[in-house]
C-alpha cells in the first residue's frame, strides 16, 4: 500500500479514501459468513460457525448471534472481539432507551445507534474502526413486520429483505437474489437461510447456527439436529433435481457450482457423533 | 400522596427484576421509581450480557451495593425495599429486607414502616417455614385486617403478587370489609 | 460554579462521556441533553436558601415573591381527555395577572398544564416542547405521552431539592397509547392516571370532579364537568380565578373550547341552576 495515507485514521487520501475504513471492510470479508432473511412473519439469522478444534468446548464458546434486547437480535462478521464491545454498547443503549422513553427500541433506532458508534470510530483520533459488519433483525414493539438491517465499519446502514455479510458474502447474496421471494412462510424462510449458507459452508449442519425471531416471542435458536434435518432435506432435494436433470437433458449447464458436495467432508479431527 | 391529597390509589409499587425476582419499594417520592427502574434495567442488562438470570441472593447484593454507593454520594436514594425471589437452583423461595441505609437481611417474612409494628408479631406467631400458598395468603389477610383495624389512616388496599417457580404473577385480592377495633 | 452544575447535570458515579470510555453501568440519572449552564447561588442548600428568599407564608417581607397559585385539572374519558385551568397568577397576596395561559400547547396532540412557579413551568415546558420536536425529527414519528412525560420527570428529578416548583400534567392522544395522562411534579413523581387536579385549588376541583366523574361520559357532559370543577375552585380558592381555559384532546388533536370569564359563568350557574346558594343576590 502506499504513501502514509493509510496510517492516521482521520486523514483522507488525495483521492478521497479513508484507508483504515477500507481495511476494516477487508477484515469483515475475512470473517465467517452471516445471513439474514425476512419471511412473511418471521426473520431468520444464520451464521457460519468456525469448526471447533478437538479440545475446544463448543458448548460455552460464545456465539456470533447475540441478543441486543428481547426483541432485537444481531449477527456480525469480522473481528469477534470488536463485536463484543459494539454489542455491549447496543445492549446498554437498548436498556437506556427503555429507561428514558418507556418503550423498547425500534430495530431501526438501534441500527442507527450501532452505525452511529461505528461512524464515530472512523472520525476520532487514537482509535481504529470496528472491523465488523452487522445484521440487525427483529420486530418493532407491538408490530408484526419483520425488520432486517445491515451496518458497516464506515457507519453506513441499510435495510434489506435478505442479505449476507462476511466471507463469500457476494456469492451468498447473489444466491439470495436468485431465490428470495416476497412473503416466505416460516419453513421456507429457514430453509432459504440454511441453503444460502451452504453455498459457503462446506461442512454442513455442524457449522451452522440459526436464530429465529418472531413477533412477541423470545429468540429461538434452532437445535443442531433440526438444522441437520433441514440440511439433509436440502441435499436430497438437490440430488433428486440433479438426477432428474441428468435424465432429461444429460448433464446440462449447472446452476450453483460446488453445491453438490455439501456435507461431503468434515474438518479433520472433528470426530463427530454417529453419521 | 401529596400533602393532603391521594393522587392515585392503585399505583403498582413493585417492579419485576427478572423472571423470578420481584422488588417492592416505598419511600421518597421520585426516588422510588427512579431507583427501581435503574435496578431493573441493570438486571435486564446483566441477563442479556451473560445469557443467564441472576439469582435472588445475587440480585439482593447488587441492590444493596447500589444503595450503599448512592448513600455515600451527593444524592442518596431514600428507598426501603423488599426483594422476593425464587432460586431455581435450590428450588427455594427467598426474601430480603433492605432499607435505605443499605442494610440487607434474608428473612422469612418482612415489613417496612408502621406495618412492622403490627404485622411482625402476627407473623412471628403464625408463620412456619413450610406453609403453602393458601396459608400464606391467609396470613397476609390477617395482617391487612389488623392494619385496617389499628392504623390511624386508611391505606387504600393492597396489590398482591406471588413469586414461585413459575415466575411472578398477580393474584386476585378481594378487598375485605371494613374492620373496626373491638 | 460550573463544576457545581456539572455535578448535577451528570450521573453521580460516572466519568465524562468520551468515546473510548467504557460505560460500565447505565447512568443513574438522565441528564438534560443540552447543557444548561445555570448560575447557582453560592450557598450550601439551594432549596433552603430559596425557601428563605421566597416563602412569604413564614416571612411576609421576603425579597422574591414567586408567582404561584393555580387550579388545573385533566381527566380521561371515553371521548379523549379534557384539560381545564384557571388563569390567575399571584405573587404573595398580589394578583399578578388574570389572563395567564396555563395550558401549554406542546404539539398538535400534546398539552401540558402549569401549576407552581410560573417561570419554572413556562421555561421547562417550552424546553419539553423543543425536546418533543427533536424526538419527532430523530425518530420520524410523534413522541409518546409516556416518553414526553418521562423527559420532564427525569429532568425534574435531576434538579430535585434545588427549589424548582412545578406540578404538571402531560396529556395527549397517540395512535399507540390512545388517550394518556401523566402527572409530574418537582420531586420527580410521575404517575399515569385517569384524573388529576393540581394546584392550590385542587381540593375544590376534586370535590366536584370526583363526585360526578365517569369514564363513560359524553363529550358535552365532560366539557361541562371540567368547566364546573374549575369554577368551583375559582370560587373558593383565593389564588385561583380569572378565566377558564378549556381544551379537549381527541385522536385528531386538541380542540380549544374557549377562554371564558368566570364571572358571568358563575352568575349564570347560580341563577339558572340554583347552585352556589350561599351567595345571595338579594341586597336586603
Amino acid at each position: 500500500m502506499a504513501s502514509g495515507y493509510d496510517r492516521a485514521l482521520s486523514v483522507f487520501s488525495p483521492d478521497g479514501h479513508v484507508f483504515q475504513v477500507e481495511y476494516a471492510l477487508e477484515a469483515v470479508k475475512r470473517g465467517t459468513c452471516a445471513v439474514g432473511v425476512k419471511g412473511s412473519d418471521i426473520v431468520v439469522l444464520g451464521c457460519e460457525k468456525r469448526s471447533a478444534m478437538k479440545l475446544q468446548d463448543t458448548r460455552i464458546t460464545p456465539s456470533k448471534i447475540s441478543l441486543v434486547d428481547t426483541h432485537v437480535c444481531l449477527a456480525f462478521a469480522g473481528l469477534n472481539a470488536d463485536a463484543r464491545i459494539l454489542v455491549d454498547k447496543a445492549r446498554m443503549e437498548a436498556q437506556s432507551h427503555r429507561l428514558t422513553v418507556e418503550d423498547p427500541v425500534t430495530v431501526e433506532y438501534i441500527t442507527k445507534y450501532i452505525a452511529g458508534v461505528q461512524q464515530r470510530y472512523t472520525q476520532s483520533g487514537g482509535v481504529r474502526p470496528f472491523g465488523i459488519s452487522t445484521l440487525v433483525v427483529g420486530f418493532d414493539p407491538g408490530t408484526k413486520v419483520p425488520r432486517l438491517y445491515q451496518t458497516e465499519p464506515s457507519g453506513i446502514y441499510s435495510a434489506w429483505k435478505a442479505n449476507a455479510i462476511g466471507r463469500s458474502s457476494k456469492t451468498v447474496r447473489e444466491f439470495l437474489e436468485r431465490n428470495h421471494k416476497e412473503d416466505l412462510p416460516r419453513p421456507d424462510t429457514i430453509e432459504l437461510a440454511i441453503k444460502s449458507l451452504l453455498e459457503v459452508v462446506q461442512t454442513g449442519a455442524k457449522n451452522i447456527e440459526i436464530a429465529i425471531m418472531a413477533p412477541g416471542k423470545e429468540i429461538e435458536m434452532l437445535a443442531s439436529d433440526e438444522i441437520e434435518k433441514i440440511v439433509e432435506k436440502i441435499n436430497s432435494d438437490k440430488d433428486a433435481e440433479a438426477t432428474q436433470r441428468r435424465a432429461g437433458r444429460g448433464g446440462a449447464a449447472t446452476g450453483a457450482q460446488g453445491s453438490e458436495q455439501v456435507l461431503a467432508s468434515r474438518p479433520a479431527g472433528e470426530g463427530g457423533p454417529a453419521e | 400522596m401529596r400533602g393532603a391529597t391521594i393522587l392515585k390509589a392503585t399505583e403498582d409499587k413493585t417492579r419485576p427484576l427478572n423472571k423470578h425476582t420481584l422488588m417492592a419499594f416505598v419511600g421518597e417520592a421520585g426516588d422510588t421509581v427512579q431507583f427501581a427502574e435503574y435496578i431493573s434495567a441493570n438486571i435486564a442488562l446483566y441477563s442479556m450480557r451473560n445469557s443467564t438470570q441472576l439469582p435472588p441472593y445475587e440480585v439482593s447484593s447488587f441492590v444493596r451495593t447500589t444503595l450503599a454507593k448512592a448513600l455515600r454520594s451527593k444524592n442518596p436514594y431514600t428507598v426501603n425495599l423488599l426483594l422476593g425471589g425464587f432460586d431455581t437452583r435450590t428450588e427455594k423461595p427467598e426474601l430480603y429486607w433492605i432499607d435505605y441505609l443499605a442494610s440487607s437481611a434474608p428473612v422469612p417474612y418482612a415489613a417496612h414502616g408502621y406495618a412492622q409494628y403490627y404485622c411482625l408479631s402476627i407473623l412471628d406467631k403464625h408463620h412456619h417455614p413450610d406453609i403453602d400458598l393458601e396459608k400464606g395468603l391467609e396470613l397476609l389477610r390477617m395482617c391487612t385486617d389488623e392494619l385496617k383495624r389499628r392504623l390511624p389512616f386508611d391505606f387504600k388496599g393492597v396489590i398482591v403478587k406471588v413469586v414461585d417457580k413459575e415466575g411472578i404473577r398477580e393474584v386476585e385480592w378481594e378487598e375485605g370489609k371494613q374492620m373496626y377495633a373491638p | 460554579m460550573d463544576a457545581l452544575v456539572a455535578q448535577y447535570s451528570q450521573p453521580s458515579h460516572s466519568a465524562p462521556d468520551t468515546i473510548l470510555e467504557d460505560e460500565l453501568a447505565l447512568s443513574t440519572k438522565i441528564a438534560p441533553s443540552l447543557s444548561h449552564n445555570f448560575e447557582l447561588p453560592p450557598v450550601g442548600s439551594h432549596s433552603a436558601w430559596l425557601r428563605a428568599m421566597t416563602d412569604d407564608h413564614s416571612n411576609p417581607s421576603c425579597p422574591i415573591k414567586i408567582a404561584h397559585g393555580t387550579t388545573t385539572l385533566a381527566f380521561r374519558f371515553k371521548g379523549g381527555i379534557i384539560v381545564a385551568t384557571d388563569s390567575r397568577a399571584t405573587a404573595g397576596d398580589w394578583i399578578a395577572s388574570q389572563t395567564v395561559k396555563k395550558v401549554i400547547e406542546i404539539n398538535s396532540c400534546l398539552l401540558g398544564t402549569m401549576a407552581g412557579g410560573a417561570a419554572d413551568c413556562q421555561y421547562w415546558l417550552a424546553y419539553l416542547g423543543m425536546e418533543c420536536r427533536l424526538h419527532e425529527l430523530r425518530h420520524k414519528r410523534r413522541i409518546s405521552v409516556a416518553a414526553a412525560s418521562k423527559i420532564l420527570a427525569n429532568l425534574l428529578y435531576s434538579y430535585k431539592g434545588m427549589g424548582l416548583s412545578m406540578g404538571t400534567m402531560c396529556a395527549g392522544v397517540t395512535p399507540t397509547e390512545g388517550p394518556a395522562l401523566y402527572y409530574i411534579d418537582n420531586d420527580g413523581t410521575r404517575l399515569a392516571g385517569n384524573l388529576f387536579c393540581v394546584g392550590s385549588g385542587q381540593t375544590h376541583a376534586y370535590g366536584v370532579l370526583d363526585a360526578e366523574y365517569k369514564y363513560e361520559m359524553e363529550e358535552e357532559e365532560a366539557l361541562e364537568l371540567g368547566k364546573r370543577s374549575i369554577l368551583a375552585a375559582t370560587h373558593r380558592d383565593a389564588f385561583s380565578g380569572g378565566f377558564i381555559n378549556l381544551y379537549h384532546i381527541k385522536e385528531e388533536g386538541w380542540v380549544k373550547h374557549g377562554f371564558m370569564d368566570t364571572n358571568p359563568i358563575f352568575w349564570k350557574t347560580k341563577l339558572e341552576k340554583g347552585e352556589f346558594s350561599n351567595v345571595t343576590s338579594k341586597l336586603d
